[in-house]
């Protein structure tokens, strides 16, 4: 079997990550880093230093989207969204990331 | 989709990169605060202690800032910003570099600029009115013959009420007119006869009185003029009071109506209005004279739906009047263009000019290349101590663009400036030379042109920092290597050769040309006619074809009249005190004549040009029967013509010195037969008659008088008695004794005044001093060569000494070990040699190859070939120069510091 880890374009999990948690709903950089430790119980903690820049660089990429919009608090914030182009690398991603994932568990098992 | 989303996100922070930052930190802001809070609710912690755990946990701002900057793209702005300031820095700390690369790449772009912004004046002009891209001219395309067919006035008028796209149309004509004011000066002045719409399309107001109007028009209004402002200046001196005053135009008594503001030249370059007062009625239709129509689009009109217009008047037309119809295509164009300055080979000729000077930008700054390859070479070392620091090739090749980047920015503004300048004594040397500009020229520099200087300025820099950047930066780590253990370093590979051949090749080609022209110039200069032409006062001679109202307009009564006219000028000239001699001619000495191509019988001695076989190319002009003996020059052998060669059917001409010389190889030319070879003909032939041309027999020789304005003046001529029933333009010598014959110019013009008001009198000028102006036009192009082939040269020169001296210095240490080892000091110094002066002698051969190319062999002077022959020897010096001071040095080093060179 031959696996692929995945892309540069998405370095990491970190990307991963954030495309998922933008496929439910819209959100802020803070809502994002909060969201994703929620999710995975506080195993994953995300560094608030590196999630701008990647979220940065997804954009650049043209996979997610920014508008300033206001919070239910009435507070101006950024609210990134996932694009069209997002969600279809958000699903070959996740693919690959899940065959690679298989793999790496099955090498691991054998030895 | 994906493609546009990042592009926009790119643009958008690149745009706006101040605005970008501040909304970062607002968003880093609302990340702290929102974390804050949570930490005061979720943990119970104070607002301040919140605070500074959000600080610690959200790290460094400055460093996020920095990595988003990276994540946008935009580290490199701030990497360029330290680059041109590096790069500035460089200028300062090179300072022969920075003038000798930046005085060529400021003399690349002057040049390229000033051309661009010349020619793109000449080809897209932009007009100085207001709306000027909706004023459009209107023609009557001939498809049949293929030209436009201006005998329009029936068409004028029936667009006039029929168009609907087009308002406001107008027509004019132009003419040249003896503008007579009351002090009784004549002098000829040119006049637009032009509708009264033409200051509504222009959108021009008069400073004073008032502009043309309809009922000017009227056959039986009075006669009125509207004046330019250089007219009122000159002629009125600048007079408030001068409209309501009366002139003459010719035979015609005027009223000045009106004085229009300075810069008005509507329609092309004229100062002086007048109505345009031709009926459609008295011509049958499609004949009548030429005009030329303008107009306006109407408002929310097109071009295309303009021409759509016209397009259906036109077949309308041509089903209705089939006769003068069938083959008119109605054109509307841009106004301009109906001004024909150039014709479509000429576009040609400036496209591939402008190739020429990108060429001649990638060649100045391919040795600034050379130049910045070699100090970058010097830097090696810091180079490759920047690599292993982390700086990527990229980061390298990017730094040396940088740095020429600034040198051709600092280059570039003086470049500019001073094709602005140039641009400006362009138009001048032009206007001296050819009359006014259209008044649409300017100038000042577009923007186009300033973008055309940038978008060169990035290539050379490419070209000079990027090229020696990748050559440098090309196999680093092997080079150091070997270096350290002993090897050569950084050599000067085959492009580089290539580049110093280019470079003699072309800087040979340069002064070559510039100098046969210049040979040319002075020769035409300094030429001692064989008569006291000081004594002379010459001057171009004109009548108005139309006489008086009602008289004979046919071409014969014309030609009579004409010639009745000149012998009355000519008695009355003679009745004149000091006046000895009075003469006519078509061209006088010094001035151009129109080459033709001709055949001797039984063929002439002299080698003949190969593209015409059988055929030589010679000048000829039409003089007076007493011409010769007016000026008082000689004759050779042979006679000199009498009057009855005057009459219609002589065959007979005399050749000058050249002639024998050159066509007939010194032999006897008196008795052989010469015709006009019209298959060869540039001009056409002389005269209205068809057929094979008619033999002329050689009845004397005189001396060479110069045919000429500005080339070689030894040109071979001949020439015809001026027949009574041929039209040639019509010059008129005067000699004047005792006393500047310039003097007696208002006196000429007085005489011709009086034989008949409608007798222009123009270009009155010593003879002497004849042909000055085509001799300061072809002085500038000398002069512009020559600036050229200088700089050129200095250029080469600097950037050959540089590189050459360059490579003889890397090889330092291996002349020390030879020379240590016992090698033949000789051998040594030829082993040096060899190569750079290969470069030269390979570079002149390629010169002279290309300046075969660029001019006839045989038009190359011997002074010009010497010139070359000295500019290769020179440059061979400066070629040895720069070998000898490094190979001096290098033989005298002890081996032991030899081995210590880097």
């Amino acid at each position: 079997m031959t696996t692929r880890p995945p892309s540069d374009a998405l370095r990491g999990s970190l990307d991963l990550l954030v495309l998922k948690t933008l496929s439910l709903q819209p959100m802020h950089g803070w809502g994002i880093s909060q969201r994703v430790q929620q999710i995975s119980d506080g195993v994953l903690e995300v560094n608030q230093g590196s999630l701008y820049p990647a979220l940065q660089r997804l954009e650049k990429a043209g996979l997610v989207t920014s508008a300033w919009s206001t919070t239910d608090h009435n507070r101006r914030a950024r609210y990134y969204s996932l694009t069209a182009a997002g969600r279809r690398a958000l699903g070959t991603e996740l693919e690959s990331w899940r065959r690679f994932a298989a793999g790496l568990e099955a090498v691991l098992r054998t030895t | 989709m994906r493609l546009v989303h990042a592009a926009r996100a790119r643009l958008r922070l690149l745009f706006a990169r101040r605005d970008a930052e501040s909304r970062m930190r607002e968003e880093f802001r609302f990340h702290l605060d929102m974390e804050a809070e949570r930490l005061v609710r979720e943990e119970g912690l104070t607002p301040p202690e919140a605070r500074r755990r959000a600080v610690i946990a959200f790290g460094l701002a400055a460093q996020h800032e920095d990595a988003m900057r990276d994540g946008r793209g935009l580290a490199w702005l701030g990497g360029l910003a330290l680059d041109l300031r590096l790069g500035g820095r460089m200028l300062v700390k090179y300072p022969g570099l920075t003038a000798v690369g930046g005085l060529a790449m400021a003399f690349a772009i002057w040049v390229a600029a000033g051309a661009f912004e010349f020619t793109g004046q000449v080809l897209f002009p932009r007009l100085p009115l207001p709306d000027a891209d909706r004023v459009v001219a209107l023609e009557r395309w001939d498809a049949a013959a293929g030209r436009a067919q201006p005998q329009a006035l029936h068409d004028f008028a029936a667009w006039r009420s029929d168009l609907r796209s087009v308002t406001e149309l107008g027509a004019y004509r132009l003419a040249q007119r003896n503008l007579i004011t009351a002090d009784g000066e004549s002098l000829p002045t040119e006049v637009a006869e032009i509708s009264a719409a033409a200051f509504r399309v222009a959108r021009a107001r008069p400073l004073l009185g008032r502009a043309l109007s309809e009922a000017d028009e009227r056959p039986d209004a009075p006669a009125v003029a509207v004046i330019g402002h250089d007219v009122w200046r000159a002629r009125f001196g600048a007079d408030s009071g001068v409209v309501g005053r009366e002139v003459r135009l010719g035979r015609t008594p005027t009223t000045v109506v009106g004085v229009m503001p300075e810069g008005f030249a509507f329609p092309v370059a004229q100062s002086l209005w007048v109505p345009l007062r031709l009926s459609p009625l008295d011509y049958p239709r499609g004949a009548g004279p030429a005009i030329t129509i303008f107009g306006r689009l109407a408002r929310g009109a097109t071009l295309d739906e303009a021409q759509a217009e016209l397009t259906t008047w036109g077949r309308r037309a041509a089903a209705d009047f089939p006769g003068t119809h069938r083959h008119l295509r109605p054109r509307v164009m841009p106004y301009a263009q109906s001004v024909a300055l150039v014709d479509g080979s000429a576009l040609l000729v400036t496209k591939s000019s402008y190739v020429f000077f990108v060429m001649l930008v990638v060649l100045i700054c391919g040795n600034v290349a050379l130049l910045m390859f070699a100090r970058a070479a010097t830097r090696e070392g810091e180079i490759a101590v920047r690599n292993s620091l982390g700086a990527t090739r990229r980061r390298i090749v990017a730094q040396l663009f940088a740095e020429a980047l600034v040198l051709g920015g600092v280059a570039a503004a003086v470049g500019l400036g001073a094709a602005g300048l140039g641009v400006r004594l362009l138009v001048r040397a032009f206007e001296a030379h050819s009359g006014r500009l259209p008044f649409w020229f300017h100038a000042g520099l577009s923007p186009w042109t300033v973008l055309y200087a940038v978008l060169l300025t990035v290539l050379g820099a490419a070209i000079a920092g990027v090229l020696p950047g990748l050559k440098v930066t090309r196999g680093l780590q092997a080079r150091l290597r070997q270096t350290a253990a002993g090897a050569g370093g950084l050599r000067f590979g085959g492009i580089w050769t290539a580049v110093i051949v280019a470079q003699i090749a072309v800087t040979l080609g340069f002064p070559v040309v510039a100098f046969s022209v210049y040979g040319g110039v002075r020769g035409a200069r300094t030429m001692v006619a064989d008569f006291p032409a000081a004594e002379f006062l010459s001057a171009r001679i004109a009548l108005d074809r139309e006489a008086s109202p009602g008289a004979d307009t046919s071409l014969a009564a014309f030609v009579a009249r004409r010639r009745a006219t000149a012998r009355e000028l000519e008695r009355r000239l003679h009745a004149e005190p000091g006046v000895v001699g009075v003469t006519f001619a078509e061209r006088l000495p010094r001035m151009h004549h129109l080459p033709h191509w001709i055949e001797v019988d039984s063929g002439g001695a002299a080698p003949q040009d190969p593209r015409f076989p059988g055929g030589y190319r010679t000048s000829s002009a039409a003089v007076d029967a007493d011409y010769f003996d007016v000026l008082g020059v000689p004759v050779r052998a042979g006679r000199a013509f009498h009057a009855g060669d005057l009459a219609p059917g002589s065959r007979v001409v005399i050749v000058n010195e050249s002639f024998v010389r050159l066509v007939l190889g010194g032999r006897n030319p008196i008795g052989r037969h010469l015709r006009y070879d019209w298959r060869n003909d540039e001009s056409g032939p002389l005269s209205e008659s068809a057929g094979p041309a008619p033999w002329y027999e050689i009845v004397g020789v005189v001396p060479d008088l110069g045919m000429s304005a500005a080339a070689d003046p030894k040109v071979a001529g001949f020439y015809h008695p001026l027949a009574a029933d041929v039209v040639v333009p019509l010059h008129v010598a005067v000699r004047v004794r005792g006393g500047d014959a310039a003097a007696f110019a208002p006196r000429l013009r007085a005489v011709a005044a009086a034989v008949d008001p409608t007798l222009r009198v123009d270009d009155v000028a010593r003879m002497d001093t004849l042909s000055d102006a085509g001799i300061a036009f072809s002085m500038f192009w000398v002069r512009l060569l020559g600036v050229v082939s200088a700089v050129a040269m200095l250029l080469s020169m600097a950037g050959i000494y540089a590189v050459m001296a360059f490579t003889v210095a890397r090889r330092t240490r291996e002349i020390g070990i030879r020379v240590a080892l016992g090698a033949s000091r000789r051998r040594l110094v030829a082993s040096v040699f060899a190569r750079p002066l290969a470069q030269v002698a390979l570079g002149v051969v390629a010169g002279g190859v290309l300046t075969v190319l660029l001019r006839d062999v045989e038009e190359a002077t011997p002074a010009a070939l010497a010139g070359a022959l000295a500019y290769s020897v020179f440059m061979l010096g400066v070629c040895l120069l720069a070998c000898i001071v490094p190979t001096r040095r290098a033989l005298r080093v002890e081996p032991t510091v030899a081995m210590r060179v880097d």
